[in-house]
C-alpha cells in the first residue's frame, strides 16, 4: 500500500503541469476488487490533487463511496408466550450494500443541510424509504447493524493531506462487501459550496471457484442440486473406503 | 485457514468446519445415529444462516449415510418393498416440508420455527431415551419383555401389502404416513430423522431389528437427496463447500466412533445419547426464551 501511494504521488507529480487547469483530479488505486475464496477484506485508496491549497484555512475534500443497492428487511423480536419471535418488520427498498463517507472534516460542518440531504452525504442523509412497520427505531437499527458490520462508515478526518495540494483517503472494504458496481464521488468544497466534483467507479467481483459455484447455483439450480447430491454421496462413499483401509 | 462459503456468503475457518464434522461424525459412529440433529444446531450457533445450515445439513447427512446403506444392502439387510413405501411417503413429505420452509422464510419466522421444532422433537426423543434406558438399567438382569407387535390398530386399514423380509402383512398406509412425517422433519430440520424413524419402525410397524437399520438408511439417503435437490432449486440454500468440508471430517470421525463404540454397553450408550440430545434441546430453548441482546435483525429481502 505504501508502494501504491508512492506510485500515486509520482504519477500526480508527472501529471501536475498538464492538470494545472483542473480544480480537482482524483483516481482510485484499483478499478476491480477480486473476491476470491480466501478474501478477508481489502482497502481501496482514493487519491488526487487540487489546484488551490487544501486543509486548514483552505478548501476541503469529501469522499463518498456507495455500493450496489438491494431491498432489506429489518425485524424486531417480540415476546410471544415466553418466546422471542420476529414481530413487526420494516422493508427498506434501495439500501446501499456499502456506504462510506470520509472528509477532511465532517460533512455536516462542510456543507449546508439542504445540500447534504439532496446528495445523500452522511448516514443521516441516506434516502431510506421504509414500508411496513413505522417508527424511527427500525431505521436506527438498520444503521446500527450496518455500521457494526463495517458496511456503512462515517468517519471524519480520514482524508490525509500532504503539501496542501495532495490528498489521499483509504476506504476499508470488509470481507462481506456485496459484489457489484460501486461509485466514488470526490467533492471539493470551498466556503460551504461544492466547487468541483470527480465521479469515479470500481467493481467488486467474485472470482475463482466460489464465484463459479455461486453462478451455477443461481443460473442452473436444478443442475447444481443434482451435483450436490452426487458429490455428497461420492464423497461419503469415497471417504469411508479411504478411512476404513487406513 | 479462512475459506469463503459461496452460498452462506460468509468467511469461516475451514479447520473449524472439518473439526465440527469430525466431532459430529465421531458421536454418530459412537452412538449409531446420523448426527444431523447435532450438526444443524451447531452450524446455526457458529453463525451459518439457518436456511443454509438446514439445507447443507441434509446434504451432509446424505453423504454420511451412503456408505452405511451400501454395507447394509450388501448384507441383504434392506427390506426394499417396505423401503419403497416409506420413501414414497418421505418424498411427498420432503416436498411439503420444503414448501412449509419457504413459507416460514417469507414470514420471517424460519429461525424460530427451526429452533422450536428442534426443542420439541429433541426434548421428547431425549426424554424418552433417558427414561427407556434408566428403566432398562434398573432391571438389567431380568429377561426382556416380549416385543409388542402392534397388530391391532393397523389391521382395519386398506391397501394391505406383503413385506416378506420384515415378515409382515400390513396396510401400506402406516409406513407411508411415517415416511411422510419424517420427510417433513427432514426438510425443516436438515436431519435424516433416523433417531425417530428407527423407533417408529420397531414399535409402530413391528419390523424385525435386523432389517430396521438398512431400511431406515435407504429412507434417509433417498429423502435427504430429495431435500437437498428441492432446497437447492427452490431456495438456493445448499452450500456444497460447507457440505464437503463437514463430510471430510465426518467420515473420519465416524470410523473412529464406530471403533470406540464397541466398548460401550447398550443401555449406558442410550442414556448418554439421550442426555446429549436433551442438552442440545435445552441450549436451543434457552436461546429462544432468553431476552435477545439485539432485538433487531437485518436481512436481504428474500422476495
Amino acid at each position: 500500500m505504501v508502494k501504491a501511494l508512492l506510485t500515486a504521488l509520482l504519477l500526480l507529480a508527472a501529471l501536475a503541469p498538464g492538470a494545472r487547469a483542473e480544480a480537482l483530479v482524483a483516481r482510485l488505486s484499483a478499478e476491480r476488487i477480486a473476491v476470491t475464496t480466501a478474501f478477508t477484506g481489502e482497502s481501496l485508496l482514493v487519491f488526487g490533487s487540487t489546484e488551490e491549497p487544501i486543509g486548514p484555512g483552505g478548501d476541503e475534500i469529501l469522499v463518498v463511496a456507495r455500493g450496489p443497492t438491494a431491498p432489506f428487511v429489518v425485524r424486531r423480536k417480540v415476546r410471544v408466550l415466553g418466546l422471542w419471535l420476529n414481530g413487526p418488520s420494516a422493508r427498506f427498498e434501495e439500501v446501499p450494500g456499502f456506504y462510506a463517507i470520509l472528509g477532511s472534516r465532517a460533512a455536516w460542518r462542510l456543507l449546508p443541510e439542504a445540500v447534504r440531504q439532496e446528495r445523500g452525504l452522511g448516514l443521516d442523509a441516506l434516502p431510506l424509504a421504509a414500508s411496513g412497520a413505522r417508527g424511527p427505531a427500525f431505521r436506527a437499527a438498520l444503521l446500527e447493524l450496518k455500521r457494526e458490520a463495517g458496511l456503512w462508515q462515517e468517519e471524519a478526518g480520514e482524508v490525509e493531506i500532504a503539501g496542501a495540494r495532495l490528498f489521499s483517503a483509504r476506504i476499508p472494504l470488509p470481507s462481506t462487501v456485496p459484489a457489484g458496481a460501486y461509485s466514488v464521488e470526490v467533492y471539493l468544497v470551498r466556503s460551504r459550496r461544492i466547487v468541483a466534483t470527480e465521479f469515479l467507479g470500481f467493481e467488486v467481483a467474485r472470482t475463482g471457484t466460489a464465484a463459479r459455484i455461486e453462478a451455477l447455483a443461481r443460473g442452473a439450480p436444478a443442475l447444481y442440486g443434482l451435483l450436490c447430491v452426487v458429490l455428497a454421496a461420492l464423497a461419503g462413499w469415497l471417504g469411508s473406503v479411504v478411512f476404513r483401509r487406513g | 485457514m479462512q475459506i469463503y462459503l459461496p452460498i452462506a456468503e460468509m468467511s469461516v475457518d475451514a479447520l473449524l468446519l472439518v473439526g465440527l464434522g469430525f466431532l459430529v461424525g465421531w458421536l454418530s459412529g459412537l452412538f449409531g445415529v446420523g448426527g444431523g440433529f447435532l450438526l444443524t444446531p451447531l452450524l446455526i450457533l457458529i453463525g451459518v444462516p439457518p436456511a443454509v445450515a438446514v439445507a447443507s445439513g441434509a446434504n451432509q447427512t446424505l453423504g454420511a449415510s451412503v456408505s452405511g446403506l451400501i454395507a447394509q444392502a450388501r448384507r441383504a439387510n434392506v427390506d426394499w418393498p417396505m423401503g419403497a413405501v416409506l420413501v414414497a411417503g418421505g418424498l411427498a413429505g420432503s416436498l411439503a416440508g420444503v414448501q412449509l420452509f419457504a413459507l416460514l422464510r417469507r414470514l420471517g419466522q424460519l429461525d424460530a420455527a427451526v429452533a422450536l421444532s428442534y426443542v420439541v422433537i429433541l426434548g421428547v426423543v431425549g426424554a424418552l431415551m433417558v427414561m427407556e434406558s434408566l428403566r432398562a438399567l434398573l432391571r438389567r438382569r431380568r429377561a426382556l419383555p416380549a416385543r409388542m407387535h402392534q397388530h391391532g390398530w393397523a389391521h382395519g386399514l386398506p391397501f394391505k401389502m406383503r413385506f416378506r423380509k420384515s415378515r409382515l402383512y400390513m396396510s401400506a398406509l402406516p409406513p407411508l404416513a411415517i415416511g411422510f412425517g419424517i420427510g417433513v422433519l427432514s426438510a425443516i430440520m436438515g436431519v435424516g430423522g433416523g433417531f425417530m424413524l428407527v423407533p417408529a419402525m420397531i414399535y409402530l410397524l413391528g419390523m424385525p431389528t435386523a432389517v430396521v437399520i438398512g431400511t431406515s438408511l435407504l429412507h434417509i439417503v433417498c429423502v435427504t437427496a430429495a431435500v437437498t435437490f428441492l432446497q437447492a432449486v427452490q431456495l438456493g440454500a445448499v452450500d456444497i463447500v460447507l457440505t464437503l468440508l463437514l463430510l471430510l471430517g465426518g467420515v473420519a470421525g465416524a470410523q473412529l466412533g464406530v471403533a470406540m463404540g464397541g466398548r460401550l454397553r447398550g443401555e449406558e450408550t442410550r442414556a448418554l445419547l439421550g442426555l446429549l440430545v436433551l442438552a442440545v434441546a435445552a441450549l436451543l430453548l434457552w436461546n429462544l426464551i432468553a431476552p435477545p441482546e439485539e432485538p433487531f435483525s437485518v436481512e436481504r429481502a428474500p422476495w
